[in-house]
């Protein structure tokens, strides 16, 4: 029997709102769409009204997890607009935020793939871990989410000596833990049968529609705006690119693990060679010249693009925002299409996605 | 900082360059487009030649050939995404469904980033009509 089966936009196996309509013949999937746009906020048109700053406020609320990605993407391009040199420590700094944000961000899709799995136990392990992250966050900038800490010129507030050595202390703990769970994922029989051979984006495919950040590179694409075009000061540091092969929810789940450690790498050096110096540019109104570029920034669900208009005026010509879902949705429906019913809910989650960002 | 190389290209230059970009195994970041001060279209092809981007723009053209065919949903998505915002057409793109807007915003026809702030303020509660 054939069978349309709606998902969403609102529905229990989804964390945020987005249509899906499987195609199924009994309990396969034999073909899907996506509809997308329910959360659309009209970002883009109102970056046209703002000033900078305004405009800099505005662009870490287009996403509740990656919110100092937008604003540090938005403010390298203003930068490089105005030819600003930012000071080292404040590069630093943001750099020190950036990968705490990607491993907050990888530890909450674990536990919603752990959730969804039916392994709530791990689920609540990942979550403890991703609070001790929150909490650092919260103890750097003030704030759980949305930190404020970028400015045009540099960051907005200081890293002290003890607040580095908590962060080095809560490094540790994930650090131990990140590895029980690596062991626990790569070992567990639910994980394997819930995750292996399902929703599979072959490398081909995956190359085809455009995939970028983790889902690309666990369809063994080995992208990484970090190392291709290194940005602020990502050149200074030592990590990996993580490349995984199985192409299926398993390899999205390896990754994750993967970069956690090379987050941890990355912000240990950075503590550990942190400059002294200004942190930005100063208190005061910078003048943005006519002028356009475009910065890239690899987010935590992958690249992140900025595009900025000026004219010389105290507003954005043109704000243009291209998400990493929106580059990784698009292969959603490839992924659906061989697999169950059941396992819908899991293949659509695998992107990491965020419907927030994309629909801006 | 990233290097970005702006270059001017024509309507007709546009098939034979993305497929050159596609061949040579150059990723699409991104399309961009906003309408300038004297109404004129600027669509900008942003090409990730690592660790620069080529920005391959047009200026003056409403109507554009989709690059879909070249590079699939990078290019589909993006182009009807431009279509929803602003008078700008990619010819061979599937319009029969919007990517973003409620199909009942402007009439299923209008676009937000030209139509004026006050305009959409005073339908938003309204479901998309005019109060």
């Amino acid at each position: 029997m054939s069978y349309v089966i709606p998902i969403g936009p609102y529905h229990p196996a989804l964390e945020e709102p987005v249509h899906a309509r499987l195609y199924t013949e009994g309990e396969e999937i034999k073909d899907a769409e996506v509809f997308i746009g329910y959360n659309h906020r009209g970002i883009e048109k109102l970056a046209t009204q703002k000033n900078f700053v305004q405009t800099l406020v505005m662009v870490e609320r287009v996403c509740g997890i990656c919110s100092h990605s937008h604003a540090f993407s938005y403010a390298m391009a203003l930068e490089q607009i105005a030819q600003m040199e930012v000071p080292k420590r404040g590069q630093y700094i943001r750099v020190i935020i950036a990968e705490l944000e990607r491993l907050h961000s990888h530890y909450l899709w674990l536990g919603i793939a752990l959730h969804l799995i039916g392994h709530d136990s791990l689920f609540m392990h990942s979550w403890d871990d991703r609070e001790a992250i929150m909490d650092i966050l919260e103890e750097l900038t003030g704030n759980r989410v949305n930190y404020g800490m970028i400015c045009i010129g540099g960051s907005r507030r200081d890293i002290s000596d003890e607040q580095r050595k908590n962060v080095l202390e809560m490094l540790d703990k994930i650090e131990k833990s990140n590895a029980r769970l690596k062991d626990i994922l790569l070992s567990d029989k639910t994980v394997a049968l819930r995750t292996q051979g399902v929703g599979i984006l072959t490398t081909e495919d995956c190359l085809r529609i455009g995939a970028v950040g983790p889902q690309a590179r666990a369809s063994e694409v080995a992208i990484d705006v970090r190392k291709d075009a290194p940005y602020s000061c990502y050149d200074e540091f030592d990590f990996e690119k993580a490349v995984f092969n199985t192409c299926d929810v398993f390899s999205r789940v390896v990754i994750r693990i993967l970069e956690n450690i090379e987050s941890i790498k990355i912000i240990r050096q950075a503590l550990d060679m942190l400059p002294d110096g200004k942190i930005n540019l100063g208190n005061k109104i910078f003048r943005i010249p006519a002028g356009e570029t475009m910065v890239r920034h690899e987010a935590p669900r992958g690249q992140l693009c900025y595009k900025v208009v000026t004219d010389g005026g105290e507003t954005n010509k043109r704000v243009s925002i291209h998400v990493p879902t929106f580059k990784n949705a698009p292969t959603v429906p490839t992924m659906l299409k061989g697999n169950s019913i059941a396992d819908a809910g899991l293949i659509i989650a695998s992107i990491d996605p965020c419907f927030s960002c994309m629909d801006r | 900082m990233q290097p970005y190389e702006k270059k001017f290209i024509t309507k007709e230059e546009l098939i034979p360059v993305a497929e050159k970009m596609r061949a040579d195994g150059v990723a699409l970041a991104m399309i961009h487009a906003f309408i300038d001060d004297e109404g004129n279209a600027n669509v900008s092809y942003e090409f990730q030649k690592d660790p620069s981007i080529v920005s391959c723009t047009i200026v003056g053209e409403s109507t554009l050939p989709s690059i879909s065919a070249i590079y699939d949903l990078a290019a589909e998505w993006p182009e009807r995404e431009i279509m929803e915002l602003m008078p700008i057409t990619f010819e061979g793109v599937d319009t029969g469904k919007r990517l973003f807007m409620p199909d009942s915003m402007l009439d299923g026809q209008g676009q937000i980033l030209v139509t004026p702030m006050d305009k959409l303020k005073k339908m938003a509660g309204t479901g998309g009509d005019e109060a």
